[in-house]
């Protein structure tokens, strides 16, 4: 059988999930061995452009029209297409007040130059193309990574955990950073497969791998609002990953 | 008239550009476009607690999120007047090295070193030499195994926090990363060696002014609060908060790219300008390492970056020794992060992420609410001279076919090592018409 092509690509990010890719040190010789890696800027100078592609896997969000472009091209090379780390698949940390007014910002950050910019209001990439998987995170989990390749190669389609950090950090049996220490951990309403990392370190979850499916935002907004936090500051710590909590 | 353009600068963080307007031997227009999206992570922080600025902040890059954060935490800290614990110190620049391993490792292996073999790619370098890519690698991961043990992960630590760490690590944990130090320092030779015996890149020559935190003691780079502008024989010094004096933006008329500059001369940060502003660090192996490679300090080759990289990645597993060792004597203390009092005020720090300085300036309001932050970044202070040096290159070169032209510009680009996501936090971006 012959090796299936693919493609690695950034959009706007912080190439962090790319990083991750080579951060397998483990298994990277491995991995070049069994896909057939055509096109990936980051780790290499001898790409092919434009070759037909079997899985292109993108990580970043759009935040230009060059961005759009990109990935338009990219969904036209390939048969599968992968969001990679929270940013392409939920927006990520540029997307979280997509609502506010672009062009004052740009001005503020970059001066009168920033007006002239190629700009647009943050997106995840199922917003602009059809996505086949997605691999949340900020960043990706190495290990749910190579279980992907691992299933593509085998023809399987990845399932990845539907239930939230919380479980994850109950099975772990940690104290509750929520009820027993009073802190804006979002672990209820995110989507688990980081093993708890921040609640395991007492540390609260920030929601960087973006909602789980069935998030049930009213009745922690309840819990947060009975601990005294006040529901601007609520709302504001669970869209710092995804716009409007995920909600669509 | 023509144009050389590298339209994407491969094995590079980021989305960057080279473009050099060439009349015969005249050299005109220089640019190095960054046309990184901008992602306004300065504006959109305005507003959060201080609790939620690091874990914001260190989104501006991965490679180095360790010292985003830490000069993040650093930042907040400064302007809550909070002094952290001996141990935390000790813990964060820990932490440091193991980010700077893993980032030279990769740069060094994954990055660099391919180009001085006429290879695309690491990949392609482990099929004509899979040791140099697995002695890669290996570095790599003793790097990431630091980050992940301290910080809770090896891209975007989430173990640091306000006022220390969420967990401090265990006795055994600190033990086996001894384990995996004491290895890795068997491996340090035969970097130096793998170093020395790539072909000679000198591309271009000229006197260049370097500038880097001085190290108060030994090799800690995340302490320390003067800089120091090394030019030709001069030393200038300057403190945390006239931070501006460095990054003082010129607009200039070629590009929409700000360009940083101290006293009307660009300069260089990273490894090489590190060892340049601190020679007291080159003793011992690190000594016997700059001699092995003919380093000369002050360099006047830019290519000469990659080589004080692997003279640190000796150093930085020296040092992360040292710190076990002191961690392990003194005793390891379960502290918790300390209480933070919030109040209204300025607080800036300055350290020395792998690619050079990084600094975070930030005001908060009496709610411990940010109301303004302030990121600047190695690769927007390195934008100006990299301009310099891209120039410097193609004046040397300016007649040889345009495939000669690429390959030197490519190099010494990639011997900055730039991270192009971080550079947009200050470089105006530049469009490409």
């Amino acid at each position: 059988m012959s090796k299936p092509t693919v493609g690695i690509f950034g959009l706007t990010g912080c190439a962090g999930d790319q990083l991750v890719i080579l951060n397998c040190e483990d298994q990277l010789l491995e991995l070049v061995s069994v896909i057939d890696i055509r096109d990936f800027l980051m780790a290499s100078s001898g790409n092919d452009e434009v070759c037909p592609l079997d899985v292109a896997i993108v990580e970043g969000a759009v935040v230009s029209n060059k961005d759009r472009e990109k990935l338009c091209a990219i969904r036209k090379r390939a048969k599968l297409l992968v969001a990679l780390g929270t940013c392409a698949v939920w927006g990520g940390v540029a997307a979280m007040d997509r609502g506010l007014d672009r062009q004052k910002l740009l001005e503020e950050v970059y001066g009168e130059a920033g007006l002239s910019y190629d700009s647009v209001p943050t997106q995840a990439l199922h917003e602009v193309v059809k996505v086949d998987l997605n691999i949340t995170g900020c960043p990706i989990e190495k290990d749910q990574f190579l279980a992907a390749i691992g299933n593509l190669l085998n023809g399987n389609p990845p399932i990845y955990p539907d239930y939230p950090v919380c479980t994850e950090c109950r099975m772990l049996e940690n104290n509750c950073l929520l009820i027993e220490r009073g802190e804006l951990c979002c672990g209820p309403v995110t989507a688990a497969g980081c093993k708890a990392r921040c609640p395991n370190l007492r540390v609260a979850c920030v929601g960087c791998r973006g909602p789980v499916s069935d998030a049930n935002q009213s009745s922690l907004l309840a819990a947060f609002e009975e601990k005294g936090f006040d529901r601007n500051a609520i709302a504001a710590r669970l869209r710092t990953f995804a716009p409007n909590g995920g909600a669509q | 008239m023509k144009k050389v353009v590298i339209e994407h600068l491969a094995r590079v963080e980021g989305h960057g550009g080279i473009t050099v307007e060439l009349d015969g031997k005249k050299v005109g227009k220089v640019h190095f476009d960054v046309f990184e999206g901008a992602r306004l992570l300065e504006s959109l922080v305005r507003g959060k607690r201080y609790d939620e600025i690091s874990p914001i902040l260190s989104r501006i890059c991965s490679i180095c999120s360790v010292a985003h954060s830490l000069t993040s935490l650093k930042a907040s800290e400064n302007a809550f007047g909070v002094k952290v614990s001996p141990q935390t110190e000790l813990l964060r620049e820990l932490l440091y090295q193991g980010e700077n391993i893993q980032s030279h490792a990769l740069h060094l292996f994954l990055l660099a070193v391919p180009d001085y073999l006429d290879l695309p790619s690491a990949i392609a370098l482990a099929a004509s030499k899979p040791d140099a890519v697995l002695l890669g690698l290996r570095l790599k991961k003793l790097g990431n195994t630091i980050q992940e043990t301290i910080g809770g992960r090896a891209v975007h630590p989430v173990n640091a926090v306000p006022g220390g760490f969420g967990t401090v690590p265990t006795v055994d944990q600190l033990i086996d990363l001894r384990k995996a130090l004491i290895e890795a320092v068997k491996d340090c030779d035969t970097v130096i060696d793998l170093m020395a015996s790539l072909p000679p890149a000198e591309f271009c020559h000229c006197d260049t002014a370097y500038a880097a935190l001085r190290s108060p003691n030994a090799d800690n780079y995340y302490a320390g609060d003067e800089v120091v502008v090394a030019s030709n024989g001069d030393r200038s010094s300057i403190s945390g908060a006239e931070y501006k004096k460095l990054a003082n933006e010129q607009s200039v008329l070629h590009s929409h790219a700000k360009h940083s500059s101290f006293g009307g001369k660009p300069f260089m940060v990273g490894s090489l300008a590190r060892l340049t502003v601190n020679p007291q660090r080159l003793t011992g192996k690190l000594a016997a390492a700059t001699e092995r490679l003919q380093l000369k300090l002050p360099a006047t080759n830019p290519m000469d970056n990659n080589k004080a990289q692997a003279v640190e990645l000796v150093g930085d597993i020296e040092r992360a020794l040292e710190i076990i060792e002191q961690l392990l004597h003194d005793g390891l203390k379960d502290e918790r992060p300390l209480k933070i009092q919030v109040r209204a005020g300025t607080g800036t720090a300055i350290t020395e992420a792998p690619r050079g300085l990084l600094i975070h300036s930030y005001t908060y309001d009496a709610e411990g609410r940010i109301t303004a932050a302030d990121v600047i970044t190695p690769t927007a202070l390195n934008a100006a001279n990299m301009e310099l040096h891209f120039r410097r290159v193609v004046e040397q070169c300016a007649e040889r076919e345009d495939k000669v032209i690429v390959k030197r510009l490519e190099m010494t680009a990639r011997a900055y090592d730039p991270c192009i996501s971080c550079s947009v936090h200050l470089v105006r971006k530049q469009q490409r018409q």
